[in-house]
């Protein structure tokens, strides 16, 4: 064919119209190879776009990772999972809080479902009982060894009894589980758990996490052998350091694309002991009832919020003067069991001259620091740096899952370096895993020069990762002379590992939940990191004979208490602080017998002695046998949930017909607020979006008062319609447009050459 | 040559802008040969079949409008991978002949470019990959934003929604979509 044109054009009289010809059928032939392409590299590229499913980062989100997940996702999307609603009540009562944390599980579907959901607890909780309320009937919950209590609950869900199952993921992130909801049923779960109440530099307050942010769980890269005595040298080869990944990533639902669940409700009743004055609460709009002076009721103003940050409150006396001590005890069975606030005096401090500094800054700029989380922990390190004294020295850091170190060594903090590393924050940008491991150990290598200074590393992350375990122990290791202070940032920072690390460092942590608070906090923090320190602390009891905690007693900042707890024989005689503020001996003689009730301080006791022995774990001061041994009995003893111990609640009759499937549904959880979804996920990942119109606030309501009556009929739903154009006609148009330009320049050109 | 140089480069970026919108339409079609072997295979076989080997989705259903006398593989989803294909079957939707809206989308200016010839009134056939049959007529159409299409996909008739991108011509994408609406006809 191409032949006799060709035969056409070369016999034809007209050289420009031949010409015009060729190039036509060049065009031609050109499509023709570029559809040819086209259709190759189709089977080119589609191994990458099909292969690229899910995030770079090994965040993972259980609809990737997990089987159950899957079948959830597969059949009818989320409008099977069963929806919860949450009230939290407390009661604060002097120097603890008693929680009970109510989760209302409605199963809108017609199947039977077993309902997953992830949530967080302050790390110090004690959690102790577990009720679950089916029909009319309560089941309360028992405390079994963690395998018991599984084997106890999966035999249950086989029989198609209705159960309830909480375990401890980790200190801070707690597992319920609960199977068997009939369609359309609704069933309640109730937690209940004591809490100390902080108090940091003339404060009281209470945090209540609810809501688990995405973790970063590192790849498994180095392996750790465990090797066990009497195994003659062989031992298994632990390959991930987040063995547990999956249970700690619930899925996270895009806020772009759906509305909030998980309607909380929160009231606090305050029973300070004391004239109250301001009482405060940080991220949430409150409304307070004051019933007389001493006590306040504590209440959302909206009514019910998402569950997508910590709700934070915090109270003053109404005196100017804090008390500096308080003294509490309970008595459970024969055993006394005490709790003791001290806050030493301020007095030394100014004589003090501050001594110069080796400050290392490490900020996190991970894609889980996204959104505001990032501008709040540039603006931490941007005030810490105009802190900075001439005669100290620096170094910044900044890590996601790769690591700048500015400087090669620690500089003088003067003018220009300052300068310098203010500019090398200021363009930091959040994206990339969370790789804190690497960034510790470069924080913590301490070349040993100038022994006389002090050195101080200040940590400023959300830290939203799940392997603690290896960061604990890279401290432990390597922390010689360096204290680490740890700045949480963010609407849901990580507290177990800020308190943890921060402890296993002897350094101090604080909390920056807004960009208003950073600078309250950081002089707080720069407050601490300043002024001298009561060292070589002790305890002694005149009387009796006491099981204390912390063993060891801790350095103690300014502004700070000591917070001792212990079991003790009997009520008698006194406790006597001995410590040093500076080069001048400090001590202070507190009589027992002026102890006041407190409520479930042998619980807290328990609970700081598991602390304790997860530390000493940790620490290699145990054998993990015998940390675990201890953990246990005092687990088992004072019912509480630990990471070996877990409440278990079976209705005994069986509810499921046989043959009936049972369908597990993980709840969604909120993208902590503030956080960046993209950032985190990459590009948004396609999910369902039917929770649309299901808005947390209406829906509370439904939820809530559902607690006494039968389940109402839900709003509908709308579905979001995918995008359904490309710019293949677009594409092609240019394209075409442009060849036909250049074809009318290159006739051009090429006439100019003939001339 | 250098004054050639420009001329080219030009020349390469038309190119490859035309690759770039026929490797779509190249893509569009080449999959949909393949996805129809592998719906016939799921059928006969009962199991789903992957349309090849690395396909992370698999095709779920095939729609038929007789009266225009064509035929659309749908997949198991609706991201932008799968809608690259066919046609998806959007999460959350019910399935075809169940009670609730069976919602499928796809592409203005592939798949689903024949939804702008459908009259009200035509026949829509949907086979599921059990190989059941089902016929819909459709009675409805309407233009809405993506975000507020106001389907509720649990009703208890068995409904049918084919959604793509509006209008038809329109060369860049935007907020509207143009939406189908059909009901089962019992047998």
């Amino acid at each position: 064919m191409s032949e006799t044109i060709d035969t056409d054009i070369r016999s034809s009289a007209h050289p420009i119209r031949s010409w015009i010809v060729t190039m036509l059928l060049f065009l031609l032939l050109q499509a023709g190879a570029v559809l040819l392409v086209g259709f190759a590299a189709l089977f080119l590229s589609i191994t990458p776009g099909w292969s690229a499913e899910g995030p770079l980062a090994p965040l993972t989100k259980p609809a990737d990772a997990r089987s159950g997940a899957l079948l959830f996702k597969s059949d009818a999307g989320y409008a099977e999972a069963p929806r919860l609603g949450i009230d939290v009540d407390i009661v604060v009562s002097g120097p603890t809080a008693r929680a009970r944390v109510t989760q209302l599980f409605k199963n809108t579907s017609s199947q039977w479902v077993e309902a997953v959901y992830v949530y967080p607890l302050p790390p110090d909780s004690a959690v102790d009982t577990l009720k679950m309320i089916v029909g009319d009937r309560v089941v309360i919950g028992d405390i079994k060894p963690r395998q018991e209590a599984k084997v106890i609950y999966d035999q249950a869900r086989r029989e198609g009894k209705t159960a309830a199952l909480t375990e401890q993921e980790r200190p801070n992130i707690f597992t319920n589980s609960l199977a068997n909801i009939g369609p359309g049923e609704t069933v309640l779960v109730q937690i209940e758990y004591q809490q100390p109440v902080a108090q940091v530099a003339g404060e009281f307050s209470l945090r209540v996490p609810l809501v688990v942010a995405p973790r970063y769980n590192p790849k498994p890269i180095v392996q750790s052998v465990d090797l066990r005595p009497y195994s003659d040298g062989w031992g298994a080869a632990s390959n991930d350091p987040v063995p547990d990944r999956d249970r700690i990533s619930p899925e996270v639902l895009d806020p772009a694309k759906t509305d909030p669940v998980n309607p909380t409700r929160i009231t606090v009743r305050l029973q300070a002991g004391f004239a109250l004055g301001e009482v405060k609460s940080h991220h949430h709009q409150v409304t307070i009832e004051s019933p007389d002076a001493k006590t306040r009721v504590v209440t959302l103003a909206e009514g019910v919020v998402p569950a997508d940050r910590d709700f934070e409150l915090s109270w003053k006396p109404a005196s100017e003067k804090m008390p500096s001590v308080g003294l509490f005890h309970e008595q459970v069975g024969d055993a006394d069991y005490l709790l003791a606030f001290v806050t030493p005096p301020a007095v030394a401090a100014a004589t003090q001259r501050p001594q110069p500094r080796d400050v290392i800054f490490v900020i996190d700029n991970s894609g889980s620091m996204g959104g505001t989380s990032i501008r709040q922990a540039k603006a931490s390190l941007l005030y810490a740096l105009g802190r900075l004294q001439p005669n100290d020295r620096f170094n910044v850091i900044r890590f996601d899952d790769t690591m700048t170190v500015l400087f090669p060594a620690s500089v003088p903090a003067d003018a220009e370096h300052v300068g310098d590393a203010t500019s090398f924050v200021s363009g930091l940008d959040a994206r990339g895993g969370t790789e804190m491991v690497p960034a510790m150990r470069a924080a913590l290598t301490d070349d040993g020069s100038d022994a006389d200074r002090v050195r101080q590393v200040v940590f400023l992350t959300d830290g939203a990762i799940g392997n603690e375990q290896q960061l604990f122990e890279t401290i432990t290791a390597m922390r010689g002379r360096s204290r680490i202070f740890m700045v949480g940032i963010g609407s849901a920072p990580n507290t177990y590992l800020m308190s943890r690390a921060a402890e296993l460092g002897r350094g101090a942590f604080t909390h920056i939940g807004s960009v208003e608070q950073v600078e309250e906090r950081m002089r707080d923090l720069f407050a601490k990191l300043e002024n001298p320190v009561v060292t070589g602390l002790s305890a002694n009891f005149s009387e009796a004979s006491a099981d204390l905690t912390p063993a060891v007693l801790p350095d103690v900042y300014r502004n700070e208490p000591l917070v001792l707890a212990a079991k003790i024989d009997r009520l008698a005689g006194s406790l006597q602080l001995k410590g040093r503020i500076g080069d001048q001996p400090w001590s202070i003689t507190l009589p027992l017998s002026g102890a006041a009730e407190g409520k479930g301080l042998s619980k807290l006791w328990a609970r700081r002695k598991i602390g304790d022995a997860e530390v000493a774990r940790t620490m290699r001061q145990m054998t993990p046998e015998e940390a675990d041994g201890a953990i246990l009995k005092l687990a088992l003893e004072h019912q509480l949930v630990t990471r070996l111990t877990s409440l278990v609640a079976v209705d005994k009759t069986p509810r499921r017909p046989d043959g009936e499937p049972l369908k597990l549904a993980e709840l969604p959880i909120n993208l902590p607020a503030g956080w960046d979804f993209e950032k985190l996920f990459g590009e948004r990942g396609r999910m369902p979006a039917m929770q649309k119109d299901r808005r947390a606030e209406g829906d509370g309501d439904v939820q809530l008062a559902a607690l006494k009556r039968p389940v109402v009929p839900t709003t509908p739903a709308t579905i979001t319609l995918p995008k359904t154009a490309t710019d293949a006609e677009l594409s092609m148009l240019i394209g075409l447009a442009i060849l036909l330009l250049e074809l009318i320049w290159l006739a051009a050109l090429r006439r100019r050459a003939a001339n | 040559m250098p004054r050639f140089v420009i001329p080219l480069t030009v020349a390469l970026v038309g190119l490859i802008l035309f690759g770039h919108g026929a490797l779509i339409h190249a893509k569009a079609i080449v999959a949909q040969v393949l996805l129809d072997r592998a719906f016939s295979q799921t059928i006969a076989s009962g199991q789903p079949v992957k349309p090849w080997s690395w396909a992370d989705t698999v095709p779920v259903a095939r729609i038929d409008v007789k009266r225009l006398g064509v035929s659309t593989i749908a997949l198991a989803g609706s991201s932008g991978q799968a809608l690259a294909f066919g046609a998806g079957h959007v999460e959350g939707s019910a399935e075809p002949g169940e009670p609730g809206i069976a919602l499928y989308s796809a592409h203005r200016d592939t798949h689903f470019r024949f939804l702008r010839d459908v009259r009200i009134g035509d026949e829509i056939d949907v086979i599921r990959g059990d190989g059941k049959r089902f016929r819909y007529r459709a009675d409805a159409s309407r233009v809405v934003r993506f975000d507020a299409s106001d389907i509720d996909p649990v009703t208890d008739r068995a409904e049918l929604v084919l959604s793509t991108c509006w209008p038809f011509d329109a060369l860049t994408q935007g907020p509207e979509r143009y939406v189908l609406h059909a009901t089962m006809i019992p047998e």
